[in-house]
């Protein structure tokens, strides 16, 4: 039984590549065989995140137009073996690959791993609708701002016209102090608006931005709470009952300031 | 402001056209065009027109009729006996125009509702969330069993119930019927138009916790909360 998930989010820079590198690599760890395919041709990064970038030898657009079986475009991970990346080009532009050619690729795909997972790229237009055709399952990415959280509200109803009907949510970057404080929205205002399943709520975390410089996902860190978020919806994926972390962690300030009685 | 030439009202009784009996024939035309082009989604070919004027001259009538028929639209003259009721109370609205809160009831009151065309009975009923982006019209009144996402757009030439959080932008009476209104039961729209009025939300908008209704009261679109 395997499966295609596209990670998509209409908004830029909410966090579909970093998750489509963590699940991939949560995944792995747990020992599944997952291919990644990055779909924002010409504004690849997928490779980058996970530290693949050198070993690049073909992409997507060499498999897609029949020059090269997709198996010698494959990119093993250096320390997951069960773990590949099929990146795409950084020369052509998003009309170098149409919708029904990624069906073909995924088709043959599903025959030999668990999990493949397409890296959407941001926007409404023909990238994304190539993306999202081989799936069967959508995970869309937001983050408590109101455009993020109208632009996913689009693109699941994008998602809906596609005749995608099975479509989870993951909020990445919250920050629990402005939660508290009543200068974010929280899951039950981004809840009340997009109403769709929950799978992740990811905390907003400074090891991210590390680890991505560093091409190694910080997926199942036990160090970050980003990387705890990841490793649970990696568990919720695979079917386990995982409860959402609870964030309200004081800091060393906010405990002093209870203290003092501020 | 100058006076309306002609007016489009999508109430009980089908479409009605209501024409200023001393305009030209060409300014007709154009305001005609203007209108149709606005709304195109609102007439389909076929659509028949009930023209609801008492002393247009031939000339016009026939020339307006050859201008509908030419966009595969078809006009029909209004009934005499409904046309000298109207006259009787229409005495605010000037030569052959009838405000269209009194042409509505009127139709309403001397028809008992029996002349509804088949479109107009029809209430669209959408099972699910619109979502940012979508845009449902409707040329009779809409219910969305869900929410009205920011973003979303309901136009409605009849009335707009929404049985969920309403909070995209919302038409009722989207071809002039002033007795249109729009009930949610969490009504924070970004606008709402009813007729040719539109509200938009206070710049601080408050979260509502139970149902209400907007209608034209005065001249002014207002909101009330209701029972249901």
């Amino acid at each position: 039984m395997s499966e295609v998930i596209v990670v998509t989010s209409g908004k830029g820079g909410v966090g579909k590549t970093t998750t489509t590198a963590n699940l991939g690599v949560g995944l792995a760890q747990r020992g599944k065989h997952v291919v990644l395919i990055d779909t924002d041709t010409g504004l690849r990064n997928l490779d980058l995140l996970l530290g693949l970038e050198n070993r690049i030898m073909y992409d997507l657009v060499d498999v897609t137009e029949g020059r090269v079986p997709y198996k010698k475009a494959l990119v093993r991970h250096k320390k997951y073996e069960s773990l590949f990346l099929l990146p795409t080009s950084q020369i052509k532009d998003k009309s170098a690959v149409n919708p029904a050619q990624l069906m073909v690729l995924c088709d043959e795909l599903r025959k030999e791993y668990d999990y493949v997972i397409i890296d959407c790229p941001a926007g409404i237009e023909q990238g994304f609708k190539t993306a999202i055709a081989a799936a069967d399952r959508a995970i869309v990415v937001t983050m408590p701002e109101v455009s993020a959280v109208r632009d996913a509200d689009k693109i699941i109803g994008e998602l809906g016209r596609a005749e995608k009907d099975n479509i989870s949510l993951i909020v990445n970057r919250i920050r629990p102090q402005m939660v508290e404080s009543g200068d974010m929205m929280d899951m039950s205002d981004i809840d009340d608006i997009l109403s769709i399943k929950c799978i992740g709520q990811i905390p907003d975390d400074e090891m991210v931005v590390t680890s991505a410089n560093r091409g190694e996902p910080l997926v199942g860190n036990p160090k970050s709470q980003a990387g705890i978020a990841y490793d649970n919806i990696v568990r919720r994926l695979l079917g386990e009952d995982v409860p959402f972390m609870t964030f309200a962690k004081d800091s060393f300030f906010s405990r002093l300031k209870k203290a003092l009685g501020i | 402001m100058a006076r309306e030439l002609i007016k489009i009202k999508g109430g009980a009784g089908g479409f009605q056209l209501m024409i200023d009996s001393s305009a030209e024939l060409a300014d007709v035309q154009e305001e005609l065009e203007k209108k149709l082009s606005e709304h195109p989604e609102f007439f389909p070919k076929g659509t028949e027109f009930q023209l609801v004027v008492a002393d247009l001259s031939k000339s016009v009538r026939s020339g307006l009729k050859e201008f509908l028929t030419d966009k595969g639209l078809a006009v029909t003259a209004g009934d005499r006996k409904h046309l000298r009721r109207q006259e009787q109370h229409g005495s605010s609205g000037g030569r052959g125009m009838q405000p269209p809160v009194q042409a509505a009831q009127q139709s309403f009151q001397s028809e008992g509702g029996s002349r509804l065309t088949e479109e107009q009975q029809v209430m669209t009923v959408i099972n699910r969330t619109v979502r940012n982006g979508e845009e449902i019209t409707s040329q009779g009144s809409v219910m969305i069993c869900g929410n009205v996402n920011p973003g979303a757009k309901i136009v409605a030439a009849g009335s707009i119930d929404v049985r969920g959080n309403c909070r995209g932008i919302v038409h009722a009476g989207a071809m002039g019927d002033y007795q249109a209104f729009v009930v949610a039961d969490r009504l924070m729209p970004m606008q709402i138009r009813i007729a040719n009025l539109i509200a938009r939300s206070p710049d601080n908008p408050e979260k509502s916790d139970y149902a209400e209704k907007a209608y034209i009261k005065d001249g002014q679109i207002i909101i009330e909360p209701i029972e249901r």
